[in-house]
C-alpha cells in the first residue's frame, strides 16, 4: 500500500463516516422534533387557557406569538430534516424507518392547509391538521420503533417485520416509498406556489380580484 | 511503511479530507436551506394572517420583522454557500446538480426583483421574485434527488450520467460559464442601481437642505 492508497482510504473514511454520521444524528433527532411537534399542537387548550388568565394584552400577544412561531418553526425544521427520506441512495444505504418520507409529505400537508386555510380559528382545519399529525407520527415513529430500534432484539417472524420497516434491509420498497413521497411533496409543492402566486403574497384574494378571475 | 509515511499520509488527508468535507457539508445544507427559502417565502399569506390578529401593534411589528429578517437572511444565505457552484475546481471534481448555477442564477434574481422593487407591496412583484424563486429551486431539486442521490438506481442512470456535474463536466462547466455571467450582470446592475439611487437621494436631500439663519447674513456679506 502506498501513501496515496493510505490518504485515500483515510480521505474515503472521513467523508463516508461523516456523512453516515450526519444522517444518523438527524435521524436520531426527528423522534424528539415529531415527539416537540405534537406536544405544541395538542398542548394549544393549555395555550388558551394561560392567555384568558393575562391582565396584559402585551404579554397575550408575546406568549401567543412566541407559542405559533415555535410550533410552525418545528414543522418546518421537521420538513427540513426529512429530506435525506427522498433520497434514493441514501434510503438504501442508512437504516431509515420505511414510511419516513411518508410521515415529511404529512407534514408537509400540515403546512399547505396552514397556508391555504386558518386551522387556529376553523374547526375543520385545525382537526384536519391533528389527523395528519396523528397518521404522519404512525409513519414515522412504528417503523422506527419495530424495526429500527428493534431489529437486534427480534427473532424469526418478528425480525422479518422488523428488517421490512428498516430502509437498508427492504430497498425496493424504501425506493418506492421514496418516489412516492417525492410525488406526494411536487403536488403539495405546486399547489403552495399555485396559491401563493394567485394571491400575490396577500393573506386571501380580494372579493373584486376573485369575481373577475371567476367571470373570466 | 515508515512512521512518516503514516503521518504525511493522515496530514495529506486531514487537509485534503477536510476540504471535501467542508464542500460535502455545504452541498448537505442546500437542500435544507432551499427547503427553508421556499417555506418561508410562500407562507407569506399564513404570517399575514396571524399577523392581524396582534391586538397590538409592538406584537405585530415584532412578529413581522422577525419573519421579515429570517425569510430574507436565509435567502440570502442559500445565494451565499451556492457560490461553490461558480468554483470550476469544485464542479468537476464533486458530484453536484448540474443546473446549480442556473437556480443560483435564479435566487440571485429573485433578491435583485426584492431589492429593486417593493415586493411586500407590489402583488406583480411578489409574483415575478415568487415564479423565480420556484424555478430555481425545480433546476435545484431535479438533478439532486433524480441524479446526484440516485447513482445506485440503474432505471435513472441516464440523470446520474447527464446530470452529475462530474459525470458531464463539458455542459457543467457550460452551464457554470453561462450562469456565471448571469451573475455578473444582474451583480453590476445592482450596483449601478444602488450608485445611481444613493446619488439621487442624497442630491435631493442635499438640494431640500433650508440654510441655516444663523450663516446667511454672514455669507451675504462675504
Amino acid at each position: 500500500m502506498s501513501v496515496q492508497d493510505l490518504t485515500n482510504a483515510i480521505i474515503s473514511g472521513i467523508n463516508a463516516g461523516g456523512e453516515q454520521f450526519l444522517e444518523g444524528t438527524l435521524a436520531a433527532m426527528l423522534p424528539v422534533m415529531w415527539l416537540a411537534i405534537l406536544g405544541l399542537h395538542l398542548g394549544r387548550p393549555y395555550i388558551l387557557d394561560m392567555i384568558d388568565r393575562f391582565t396584559l394584552r402585551l404579554g397575550a400577544d408575546l406568549l401567543w406569538l412566541i407559542y405559533v412561531a415555535l410550533r410552525d418553526l418545528l414543522i418546518v425544521s421537521g420538513v427540513v430534516m426529512s429530506f435525506m427520506f427522498f433520497f434514493p441512495d441514501v434510503v438504501i444505504t442508512d437504516q431509515l424507518p420505511l414510511t419516513g418520507g411518508l410521515a415529511a409529505a404529512t407534514l408537509f400537508g400540515v403546512l399547505l392547509i396552514k397556508l391555504m386555510g386558518d386551522p387556529d380559528h376553523d374547526p375543520r382545519a385545525y382537526a384536519a391538521i391533528t389527523y395528519l399529525l396523528g397518521i404522519g407520527a404512525l409513519f414515522y415513529f412504528v417503523p422506527y420503533l419495530l424495526g429500527v430500534q428493534a431489529n437486534a432484539v427480534s427473532a424469526g417472524r418478528t425480525a422479518d417485520i422488523s428488517n421490512f420497516l428498516v430502509t437498508s434491509t427492504n430497498p425496493f420498497w424504501a425506493v418506492g416509498m421514496a418516489y412516492v413521497s417525492i410525488a406526494l411533496l411536487a403536488i403539495m409543492g405546486a399547489v403552495a406556489a399555485g396559491y401563493t402566486i394567485l394571491t400575490g403574497g396577500r393573506a386571501e384574494v380580494p372579493a373584486a380580484e376573485a369575481q373577475a378571475d371567476a367571470a373570466k | 511503511m515508515k512512521p512518516d509515511d503514516i503521518s504525511t499520509a493522515i496530514t495529506q488527508a486531514l487537509i485534503q479530507g477536510g476540504a471535501q468535507w467542508l464542500v460535502a457539508t455545504i452541498v448537505a445544507f442546500l437542500p435544507a436551506l432551499w427547503t427553508m427559502a421556499l417555506i418561508l417565502h410562500l407562507g407569506r399569506p399564513y404570517v399575514l394572517r396571524t399577523l392581524r390578529r396582534c391586538g397590538l401593534r409592538l406584537g405585530a411589528d415584532v412578529w413581522w420583522m422577525s419573519y421579515l429578517l429570517m425569510r430574507d437572511a436565509v435567502l440570502v444565505l442559500t445565494f451565499a454557500l451556492s457560490w461553490i457552484f461558480f468554483e470550476p475546481n469544485i464542479v468537476t471534481g464533486s458530484p453536484l446538480p448540474i443546473t446549480g448555477p442556473l437556480a443560483a442564477l435564479f435566487l440571485l434574481f429573485a433578491l435583485a426583483v426584492k431589492i429593486a422593487r417593493r415586493v411586500d407591496d407590489d402583488v406583480n412583484a411578489y409574483r415575478l421574485s415568487t415564479a423565480a424563486l420556484v424555478i430555481g429551486a425545480t433546476l435545484y431539486y431535479f438533478p439532486l434527488v433524480f441524479a446526484v442521490e440516485a447513482a445506485s438506481q440503474e432505471h435513472l442512470s441516464w440523470f446520474a450520467q447527464n446530470l452529475t456535474s462530474n459525470a458531464n463536466v463539458p455542459l457543467a462547466l457550460g452551464i457554470m460559464w453561462v450562469s456565471l455571467a448571469g451573475v455578473a450582470l444582474v451583480a453590476a446592475w445592482l450596483f449601478f442601481r444602488a450608485l445611481a439611487s444613493a446619488n439621487r437621494s442624497m442630491t435631493r436631500r442635499a438640494t431640500a437642505r433650508p440654510v441655516s439663519p444663523a450663516r446667511e447674513p454672514a455669507a451675504v456679506a462675504q
